[in-house]
């Protein structure tokens, strides 16, 4: 597909573009700009299904795809009804049809949910193309939760977090021996049509349910991951379009955003920054989006494949109905090589038993202690503890070496099943303690970047975070969800290539 | 009472439908375009044909090959006005209803209508390449062309089979009536027979539909002569008459149309079709109909009018179970009876998709005749008339023929 031609897609699959007309209440897919019945009288109003539910219509169980999708191998292709009776067509993700005859009849009539996807590459080097007319059953594993955004407080408060979103892939693969992992039993696996920027999209909406934000408001949005799908092109732009954040602008968005670097740190690195924003007067908008997410890589074999995980997390920053406001922080960093990628290479390399001590160790104990110094808190002042975890010995060795215990770190420990999530992993496990908090609640985020640095945060749970409660899909119930899906060593490594073409 | 006809068809030809590795898009062409001429019995030069109408799909993308009156003007050693349509699986027929439209216009007398398509030379791209007769939203949703009518056939035993069997049964049957008839048809792709087991043995290539749900990939071409009807006799003296040539349209994505289980082209054209000629849809006794999938041969027998909507697998299952033994299977209803497909279909004759809609005017222009050979269908006081039904994609054009031997001119 040439460039131009995407970029018209972009603007119709990103968020299922549906015109209506007002007089007669007809409703066109894709969209046009008059409508069949009442021609020039026509008043058409347009319309997105970004966030509703649609039916499933008709289908098939693809077995013999396009070369474009061999990709995904078997899998169901359809026809999804929406309210008002507009169809689109679509694909059913997450997924894998049995072998023998799938009797399709029974797919009919059930409710399905837009998921933004990838729907194929063009080679290894050409573009990726994105959609939302990839479906999951609303039964199915993820939640659904309405989003009806509600107008922000008046005044302003302390910022903080205002809202957050997780998300975490269906799929999942066990370590067959958890030692392996440093304690990780099993490990998030994306979907072969899933990456770093889809998992950033599907956080970032839930962060945007959570909060019951108007998108329009968020004025930037940064998005941290070390698996961004292209080297040189944002994935800040693709997740800003989708979302539709900041005020509409012709087909854009007056939105500012950019795409983050520091290994497994940047994305808190950038708390501070939306935080500082927001207070900022010059900054017109009230909002920052801030989005930790990988489709974490390993190579095959090496010890790091057997902890690495997929997802991601999303935060918005703000001063009007903030669940938890930003109190402390502390960042601290060196050139220190523990763990590093070339640009041109698929895999990081890291520095064995090198990564422990002089890395690890060293900078997260130092924002820790530097931070309970600075605020003046010590380690029985705080309610919770949210470390980078790229395992599980690393996090709970270096929490107790500063005095911590084990109750204020265990809510923080997800990373045990669903991996190392390198930009998502703190930003995770803080996901997990708001989950739980009560108002009041200190809560210390401590983040590691390879190569090297630490950030230190201590946030305050404030009354707001259980009206907001209801509209989360917590990490535990992701974590512990019964529709999640096993797969064996072979498919994660099959699906972890194509996710990361 | 049948109006003033169109055209006269006074020859045809065709190739072999299958994998013709030796042949290119335009040596079938001149095969297929020279034994028409040839099959006019009275004689006719090359140098008689004023123009050439001509159906094709994607022969730009199989064969890399542009502006094709250029290379029929080539091999026909003529330089006569030519045109190329395309309207995928409907090329050919659209083709013929341009000719129709010009022979009628005055502007000529004897035209060449050709149809063709070489999709062998694809192979391993050629799943992908058809799905340009979709949208190409279709084709992001992971669609393939079975996977399109795969998803017709779901919607539609689920809204009218409603889990009885013998809609399913129903939908294997047709595939296996098809490559009976095609048993005695020397140029047909598959001259096997099949059994409804053996339809649903075969393998799934886009649940429900399996492998022998489906017509194949072709090469082939087809040929035919028309001229202005006051002429025909100075040509044969069995010319047969396009009564009707009639077309109508609908969304080219199956999503965005009002029904999945009904073209509503096809109802459309029939019946602007059986209008213009004047006849009622019994009168019809023999028609070649777009059997691409099965489920698209059920579904034309409901969209024109022959069944009503819902019941004609029913009314399928029935014929073919009180089938008494012959060569052709009819179909039969209240008061009527219709061979279909009687030289296999697109099933089992093949569809090499540009040529497939003369393909079918060849098989009735040869069955009216009486010179279908070892294939002739025995049909009761003859072949009145003649239905040709041919669609593009899955519905988005529908062009319809009526052949008869019987005017007043």
């Amino acid at each position: 597909m040439s460039e131009p031609i995407t970029r018209r897609k972009i603007l119709v699959d990103y968020r299922i573009r549906v015109s209506r007309c007002e007089i007669c209440g007809r409703r066109y897919f894709p969209p046009k700009p008059f409508c069949d019945v009442e021609g020039r009288r026509s008043r058409i109003r347009y319309e997105d299904y970004f966030y509703r539910k649609g039916l499933f219509y008709s289908g098939a169980v693809i077995r013999r795809p396009t070369n474009r999708f061999s990709y995904l191998g078997s899998f169901i292709s359809c026809i999804v009804e929406f309210d008002g009776g507009v169809r689109t067509p679509g694909r059913i993700t997450d997924i894998v049809p049995d072998e023998g005859e799938v009797d399709v009849s029974e797919f009919i009539g059930r409710e399905v949910v837009p998921r933004f996807r990838r729907t194929y590459v063009d080679g290894e080097s050409g573009l990726i193309y994105y959609s939302s007319l990839a479906f999951s059953f609303a039964d199915d594993y993820y939640e659904y939760r309405e989003y009806k955004p509600v107008k922000p407080s008046e005044g302003s408060e302390k910022p903080g977090i205002v809202g957050y979103g997780v998300y975490i892939p269906k799929f999942r693969v066990k370590n067959a021996n958890p030692a392996m992992g440093g304690g990780v039993v099993e490990r998030a696996v994306p979907f072969p049509d899933e990456d770093a920027t889809t998992f950033a999209v599907e956080a970032g909406r839930r962060a945007l349910i959570h909060s019951a934000l108007d998108s329009r408001y968020i004025g930037k949005c940064y998005i941290g991951s070390e698996s961004t799908p292209y080297a040189v092109k944002p994935s800040a732009s693709t997740v800003i379009q989708a979302l539709e954040l900041g005020e509409p602008y012709e087909d854009g968005f007056f939105t500012g955003g950019l795409d983050t670097q520091f290994a497994c740190k940047a994305a808190t690195d950038l708390f501070i920054d939306a935080v500082a924003l927001v207070s900022c007067p010059l900054f017109k908008a009230d909002y920052v989006m801030v989005i930790g997410a990988d489709n974490s890589q390993a190579a095959p074999g090496d010890p790091l494949d057997y902890t690495v995980g997929a997802g991601a997390a999303a935060y918005i920053f703000g001063k009007r109905d903030v669940i938890a406001t930003l109190d402390h922080y502390v960042s601290y960093t060196s050139d220190t090589p523990d763990f590093y990628r070339r640009d041109g290479e698929k895999y990081p390399r890291h520095g064995g038993r090198f990564t422990g001590e002089p890395a690890y160790f060293k900078h997260v104990t130092t924002a820790m202690k530097t931070i309970l110094r600075r605020s003046g808190l010590k380690p029985g002042d705080i309610s919770y503890v949210a470390l980078h975890s790229p395992n599980i010995k690393y996090p709970v060795r270096a929490a107790l070496s500063v005095g911590f215990t084990m109750d204020q770190i265990r809510p923080g420990l997800v990373n045990r099943y669903l991996g190392n999530l390198y930009s998502g992993s703190s930003p995770t496990a803080l996901a997990a303690i708001l989950d739980i908090a009560e108002p009041g609640d200190r809560v210390l985020l401590v983040s590691y970047g390879s190569g090297a640095g630490s950030d230190a945060y201590i946030f305050t749970v404030t009354e707001k975070v259980e009206e907001k409660r209801d509209r989360a899909v917590s990490v535990r119930s992701q974590i512990e969800n019964p529709k999640r899906r096993y797969v064996d060593y072979a498919t994660y490594r099959k699906w972890k290539e194509a996710s990361s073409v | 009472m049948t109006g003033k006809p169109y055209a006269a068809i006074i020859g045809a030809g065709r190739t072999r439908f299958g994998e013709l590795w030796y042949e290119n898009p335009e040596s079938m062409v001149v095969k297929a375009g020279l034994e028409a001429l040839e099959s006019v019995e009275k004689g006719l030069h090359r140098a008689d044909i004023q123009a050439c109408y001509l159906g094709s799909f994607m022969y730009q993308v199989t064969n890399k090959l542009g502006l094709v009156p250029g290379y029929i003007s080539r091999e026909l050693g003529l330089n006569i006005p030519m045109s190329q349509t395309e309207a995928a699986c409907a090329s050919s027929s659209s083709a013929l209803h341009n000719a129709c439209l010009a022979i009628r216009s005055g502007m000529y007398d004897v035209v060449l209508v050709g149809g063709f398509e070489k999709m062998t030379d694809r192979y391993g791209k050629i799943v992908d390449d058809l799905m340009f007769a979709a949208d190409p939203r279709e084709f992001d949703a992971g669609f393939t062309f079975s996977g399109l009518y795969a998803a017709m056939m779901a919607r539609y035993m689920y809204d009218f089979g409603k889990g009885d069997d013998r809609c399913r049964i129903a939908l294997a049957q047709i595939a296996v009536k098809n490559h009976q008839h095609a048993v005695n048809n020397p140029y047909a792709q598959f001259r096997s027979r099949i059994t409804v087991e053996d339809v649903f043995k075969s393998p799934l290539i886009a649940d429900p539909v399996r492998l022998l749900h489906c017509s194949p990939i072709s090469d082939g071409a087809v040929a035919v002569v028309l001229c202005r009807p006051e002429i025909a006799r100075r040509y044969t003296d069995d010319p047969v008459y396009i009564v009707a040539s009639q077309q109508a349209t609908d969304h080219v994505s199956l999503y965005s149309r009002t029904s999945t289980v009904e073209i509503k082209a096809t109802r459309l054209a029939v019946g602007k079709a059986l209008r213009e000629a004047g006849i009622g849809l019994k009168d019809i006794r023999l028609a070649e109909v777009h059997d691409c999938f099965t489920i698209e041969e059920c579904l034309f027998m409901e969209d024109s009018g022959f069944y009503r909507k819902g019941e004609g697998w029913r009314g399928i299952y029935e014929s073919i179970e009180s089938f008494q033994g012959g060569k052709h299977i009819p179909y039969v209803g209240d008061g009527w009876e219709v061979f279909v497909n009687v030289g296999g279909g697109l099933k089992a004759d093949g569809h090499p998709v540009g040529a497939t809609g003369l393909r079918q005017v060849y098989e009735c222009f040869k069955q009216m005749r009486g010179e279908a050979g070892a294939n002739q269908v025995d049909v009761e006081g003859g072949i009145r008339y003649a239905l040709c039904h041919n669609i593009g994609g899955t519905g988005g054009i529908a062009n319809v023929h009526i052949l008869t031997r019987e005017v007043t001119l």
